[in-house]
C-alpha cells in the first residue's frame, strides 16, 4: 500500500507559464481520474509522477520519500506506468511482454521462475488475452496490444498504478472489463492514477478526479465535487447536458 | 690431434663442409648447413633472379605471374605475391624461401619466420645490386659457378654500356609508367637508372617519390624531347596516344614516342642489360630526329 | 519447459560450431586424411601434417570464430541501442577509425604487432570522438547518435581514401587487403578470444535489461532500468568488441548485420538467447567463410568478406522468403 503526494507540484510544458501548483495526496483505494482537452499536459503529469521528466517546481513524494532521490528499481517496485504509445521495433511474444513485468523484482542473474509465470499467466487470463500468449506483439490488433500493456503492469504488481488513457482501442466491452478491473485493484489496496479522456467514464468509476486546464489552472478533489457542468464546460470550452439514470451521471455535448 | 687437423684443412679447402651465408637486402644475414635444394620464391622477380643464378632447376614453387624464364611457368604455384598459400608452401616443403622486401604480407611472412622456414630477402635497387643478388643467391644455392658468371657478364655489359655513351648528348626523357593514373619514376628507380645511363635525363628525376603521380600540365611544361613506355611485346599500343593531341610538344613534332617491352625493364634483373641496350639504342635513333 | 526450445536451438547451434571448427581443421590447399587428422590430434602423424593443423589451420580457426562471435555480438548489441535492425558494428565510423590507425602505421613502415595497435587505438579515438561529440549536444537519441556516427564515419572514409590516393604505390595492395578484410592477418588468435569471452560474460547480466531497454527509453526507466548508464556501457563495450575484431582481421564486412538479424527471424527477439546464439552463429559463419576463402580457388587465396557476402545474402533472403 502506497501513497503518492505532490508538493506545490508545476509541471513543465515548454513554453507555457506556470500553471496552478497541484498539492495532492493519492491513497490506497482511489481511483482518480485526470481530464482536460489535448495539450493540457496529462501525460506529463503522469510522466513526472513517475519520476520520468522533471519538475518546473516542487516535487513529488512516494512514501514520504522525494522521487528524485530514489533508484528507478525502486521506484519500480512501487510504481508501474501504462504508456500511451510503445514501440515495437523488436516486438516480443504475448507472454515474454507480460513476462518483462517482473523486471523490477529479478537480480541480474536470476532468470523468471514458476511464480513469475504463474503472475504472468493469471495477469493475461484477467485481461483475456491468454490465448494469444505465443503471438509476437506486431501481430495483434490495437485493442489487444492495449490489454498486453495493462496486463504487464498487472504482472509488476507495483502498489501505485498509473495509466495514460487505459481504454484507447479497447471495444466497449473491454473498456468496462479494464475498468471494473481497476476498481477492483483499487479496491484491494492498490492507489489508480489515471489518464481519461471520456469524462462519462471517470463519472462511473473514478472517486476523485483532477480537471487539468490548458492554460495551467487546476482543481481536483472527489469526484462529486469535480464533476460539474460549469467545470466541464469551461475545461473543454463546449457546452453540456448532464443527466442522470440509475444514480449514474452521463454528460453529452449540447447541440 | 693429426686426425682434427686434417678434418680442417679438409673443412678449409672444401667449402662443402662449412655453412654458406649471405645477407639479403634488409640487411639480415642467412646461414645454411647446405647449399639449399628446395627453393621457393615469393615473387615474379625473386623467381627469375633465382633462375638466372643458376638455381633453376632447385626452384620447386613459385607465385603467380612468374612467367620468366617459360620453365618458370610450369612451377607449382603458392598463390600471389600479395596472399601466399601458405599451406601449399609448406606442403612442398622448402628449405629456402625468397621473399621480396616490399611485396610480401609482413603478417605471413612473420609465421613463416615463426615456422623456422629459411628466409632471405631481396630487392634489388641498383646496377651493382642486381649483380650482388645474383652471386648471393648462388652461394646459398651451390651454384656459385654460373651465378657469379652471369652477375660479372651482366656488370661487364653494364660497364660496356657506360662507356659507349658516356659522351653521348643529353636527351630530355618522360618514361611514362601507367597511363591512368599518369604515373613516372624518378633517378633512384632503376628505370631512371637505365635512362641515365644511355644519357636520357629524366625530367622528373628530381621528385621526392620513387613513382610519383604526376599530372599532364607538368608534362607539358617539361617539354621533353622523347617518351617513352613499356607494352607487352614493345609494339605500339594506344598508351601514347593521348601526347598526340600536344603539336607543341617536342617528342610529339620529333616523332620520339618510343615503345620498348615492359617486362624486361620493369623488373631488376639481368634482362635489364638487353633491355638497357635496346633504350640506349632507340634514344640514339632519336637523338637523330 | 518454456525455455526446451531455445535450450535445443543453441545445442544445434553450438554443434554446428564444433562441426564448422572439425571442417577448418581437416580441410586446406592441402589435403590432410581423415585418418592422419585423427593421428595429429591424438599427438602423432608427420610433422608437416603436425605443422599445417596445429601451426597454420588451429590458430586461424580459432582467429575466424573469434573475430565472427565479435562481431556478431557488436553488432546484436549496435541494433538494440540505436534500435534500428539495419544497424551493424561499423556504423559509427569505428571500423573507419581503425583503418585510418592501421594505414597510417603501414605507411609510416612500421611491423605487424604497430599496425594492430594502431588500429585498435584508432577504433577507440572514433569511438570516443562519436561519444563526446553526441554527448556534448544535450540531450541526445539514437537518432542523433546514428547521424552523428554516420557523419563521422564518411570523414573516416575521406581520410581513408586520401591515403589510398598519396601512397606508394608499392604499399597499395597490402592496405588494400586490410580493408577487404583478411583472417590470415590474425597472427594469435588469444587476445580476440580472450575479449569475446569476458564481454560474454559482462554482457550475460545485462541481457534482461536489454530486452527491456528495446520495448523504448522511458518504458524501460519505468520498469527500473537506469537507462543513460545502460546505453552508454552497452555503446562501449559495442566499440570494445568492433575494435578487436577490426584490429584482428581488418574490416570483414556483412557478418555484424546480418547474423543477429537471422537470428531474430528464427528465435525471436530474446537478447538471453540472441547474444549467446549470436557468438556460436556469427563465429560458424565467418569459420566456414574462411575455410571457404582458402580452398575454393586454392592455391588462390580469396578475402572472406567476399564469401561472407556470398553465403549470407542468399541464406538471408531464403529466411526472410519464409517467416512472411
Amino acid at each position: 500500500m502506497s501513497t503518492l503526494r505532490t508538493r506545490d507540484l508545476i509541471i513543465n510544458i515548454p513554453e507555457r507559464r506556470d500553471g496552478f501548483a497541484l498539492n495532492m495526496t493519492i491513497e490506497p483505494g482511489q481511483v482518480w481520474g485526470v481530464l482536460g482537452p489535448n495539450g493540457a499536459g496529462k501525460t506529463t503529469l503522469l510522466h513526472t509522477l513517475a519520476g520520468l521528466l522533471p519538475a518546473r517546481n516542487g516535487w513529488v513524494e512516494l512514501n514520504n520519500a522525494p522521487v528524485k532521490e530514489l533508484k528507478r528499481r525502486a521506484i519500480a517496485r512501487q510504481l508501474g506506468l501504462v504508456f500511451q504509445e510503445r514501440q515495437d521495433t523488436f516486438p516480443a511474444t504475448v507472454m515474454e511482454t507480460a513476462l518483462i513485468g517482473r523486471h523490477p523484482w529479478l537480480s541480474p542473474w536470476e532468470s523468471e521462475q514458476g511464480e513469475d509465470q504463474a503472475l504472468a499467466e493469471q495477469a493475461l487470463h484477467a485481461l483475456d488475452v491468454d490465448g494469444l500468449s505465443n503471438r509476437l506483439l506486431n501481430t495483434l490488433s490495437g485493442g489487444e496490444r492495449q490489454r498486453v500493456a495493462i496486463a504487464t503492469l498487472m504482472t509488476q504488481n507495483p502498489d501505485i498504478w498509473l495509466l495514460d488513457e487505459p481504454t484507447n482501442h479497447l471495444d466497449l466491452h473491454h473498456q468496462v472489463k479494464v475498468m471494473n478491473l481497476l476498481r477492483n485493484q483499487a479496491q484491494s489496496g492498490k492507489t489508480v492514477f489515471m489518464c481519461l479522456h471520456d469524462l462519462n467514464m471517470a463519472a462511473r468509476w473514478c472517486s476523485h478526479v483532477l480537471l487539468l486546464y490548458t492554460n495551467g489552472d487546476a482543481c481536483w478533489g472527489a469526484a462529486e465535487s469535480m464533476l460539474v457542468p460549469e467545470a466541464l464546460e469551461r475545461l473543454y470550452n463546449q457546452r453540456l447536458i448532464s443527466l442522470k439514470k440509475d444514480g449514474l451521471s452521463v454528460f453529452v455535448p449540447a447541440p | 690431434m693429426i686426425f682434427r687437423v686434417f678434418l680442417l684443412f679438409f673443412a678449409l679447402i672444401s667449402g662443402a663442409f662449412a655453412d654458406v651465408c649471405a645477407t639479403d637486402d634488409a640487411g639480415q644475414s642467412l646461414c645454411l648447413a647446405v647449399p639449399a635444394q628446395r627453393i621457393a620464391t615469393l615473387s615474379p622477380g625473386a623467381t627469375e633472379l633465382t633462375f638466372a643464378a643458376g638455381a633453376g632447376d632447385k626452384v620447386i614453387a613459385g607465385v603467380n605471374y612468374s612467367d620468366y624464364p617459360p620453365a618458370a611457368l610450369k612451377l607449382p604455384r603458392v598463390g600471389n605475391h600479395t596472399r601466399i598459400d601458405l599451406e601449399a608452401l609448406m606442403a612442398l616443403k622448402p628449405d629456402l624461401v625468397i621473399t621480396w622486401v616490399t611485396g610480401n604480407p609482413p603478417a605471413q611472412i612473420e609465421l613463416l619466420e615463426e615456422l623456422g622456414i629459411p628466409l632471405f630477402a631481396i630487392e634489388p635497387r641498383t646496377f651493382e645490386g642486381v649483380s650482388s643478388v645474383l652471386e648471393r643467391l648462388s652461394t646459398l644455392a651451390g651454384t656459385e659457378e654460373s651465378g657469379f658468371a652471369e652477375a660479372e657478364r651482366f656488370r661487364k655489359g653494364i660497364a660496356d654500356i657506360t662507356e659507349e655513351y658516356r659522351d653521348a648528348e643529353p636527351i630530355s626523357v618522360f618514361y611514362q609508367v601507367w597511363e591512368q593514373p599518369l604515373m613516372t619514376i624518378n633517378d633512384d628507380h632503376l628505370i631512371g637508372k637505365v635512362l641515365q645511363l644511355c644519357g636520357g635525363v629524366n625530367v622528373f628525376g628530381d621528385m621526392p617519390r620513387l613513382v610519383p603521380r604526376i599530372s599532364a600540365e607538368v608534362v607539358l611544361e617539361a617539354n621533353p624531347d622523347a617518351i617513352l613506355t613499356g607494352s607487352a611485346e614493345g609494339e605500339s599500343d594506344g598508351q601514347l596516344d593521348r601526347w598526340k593531341e600536344y603539336s607543341g610538344l617536342s617528342a610529339v613534332v620529333r616523332n620520339n614516342l618510343i615503345f620498348v617491352p615492359a617486362s624486361p625493364i620493369s623488373r631488376p634483373t639481368p634482362r635489364l642489360l638487353e633491355a638497357s641496350k635496346l633504350i640506349c639504342q632507340k634514344l640514339e635513333v632519336a637523338r637523330g630526329h | 519447459m518454456w525455455w526446451r526450445p531455445v535450450t535445443r536451438a543453441l545445442l544445434s547451434l553450438g554443434a554446428l560450431a564444433l562441426a564448422a571448427m572439425m571442417l577448418a581443421l581437416a580441410m586446406g590447399s592441402v589435403t590432410v586424411p581423415l585418418p592422419d587428422l585423427w593421428q595429429v590430434i591424438q599427438g602423432d602423424g608427420s610433422a608437416l601434417y603436425r605443422t599445417l593443423v596445429w601451426e597454420l589451420r588451429l590458430p586461424r580457426a580459432v582467429a575466424a570464430f573469434a573475430t565472427g562471435g565479435l562481431l556478431a555480438v557488436a553488432g546484436a548489441l549496435m541494433q538494440v541501442l540505436l534500435r534500428n535492425p539495419l544497424a551493424d558494428p561499423y556504423i559509427l565510423g569505428l571500423s573507419g577509425g581503425a583503418a585510418v590507425g592501421a594505414l597510417l602505421a603501414m605507411l609510416a613502415g612500421m611491423g605487424t604487432l604497430l599496425i594492430s595497435g594502431s588500429a585498435f587505438a584508432g577504433a577507440m579515438l572514433a569511438t570516443l570522438l562519436v561519444f563526446g561529440l553526441a554527448h556534448g549536444t544535450g540531450s541526445w537519441t539514437p537518432s542523433r547518435l546514428l547521424l552523428t556516427g554516420v557523419v563521422v564515419a564518411s570523414g573516416w572514409g575521406a581520410v581513408i581514401t586520401l591515403m589510398l590516393a598519396i601512397t606508394p604505390s608499392h604499399k597499395l595492395p597490402g592496405m588494400l587487403y586490410w580493408l577487404m578484410g583478411d583472417v590470415s592477418y590474425a597472427r594469435t588468435p588469444w587476445p580476440a578470444l580472450s575479449v569475446l569471452v569476458v564481454s560474454i560474460a559482462l554482457i550475460m547480466p545485462l541481457a534482461r535489461n536489454l530486452n527491456v531497454l528495446a520495448r523504448g527509453p522511458m518504458q524501460a526507466a519505468a520498469l527500473g532500468v537506469s537507462v543513460r548508464p545502460l546505453e552508454w556501457s552497452v555503446y562501449l563495450l559495442a566499440s570494445l568488441l568492433t575494435a578487436t575484431a577490426v584490429t584482428a582481421a581488418g574490416s570483414i564486412g556483412f557478418v555484424g548485420l546480418i547474423v543477429p538479424h537471422m537470428l531474430r527471424l528464427v528465435l525471436g527477439n530474446d537478447q538471453r538467447v540472441i547474444l549467446p546464439a549470436s557468438v556460436l552463429a556469427g563465429g560458424t559463419l565467418l569459420v566456414l567463410a574462411d575455410t571457404l576463402a582458402r580452398t575454393v580457388i586454392a592455391p588462390e587465396q580469396l578475402p572472406v568478406g567476399v564469401i561472407t557476402a556470398l553465403l549470407g545474402v542468399p541464406m538471408f533472403l531464403y529466411l526472410l522468403h519464409r517467416s512472411r
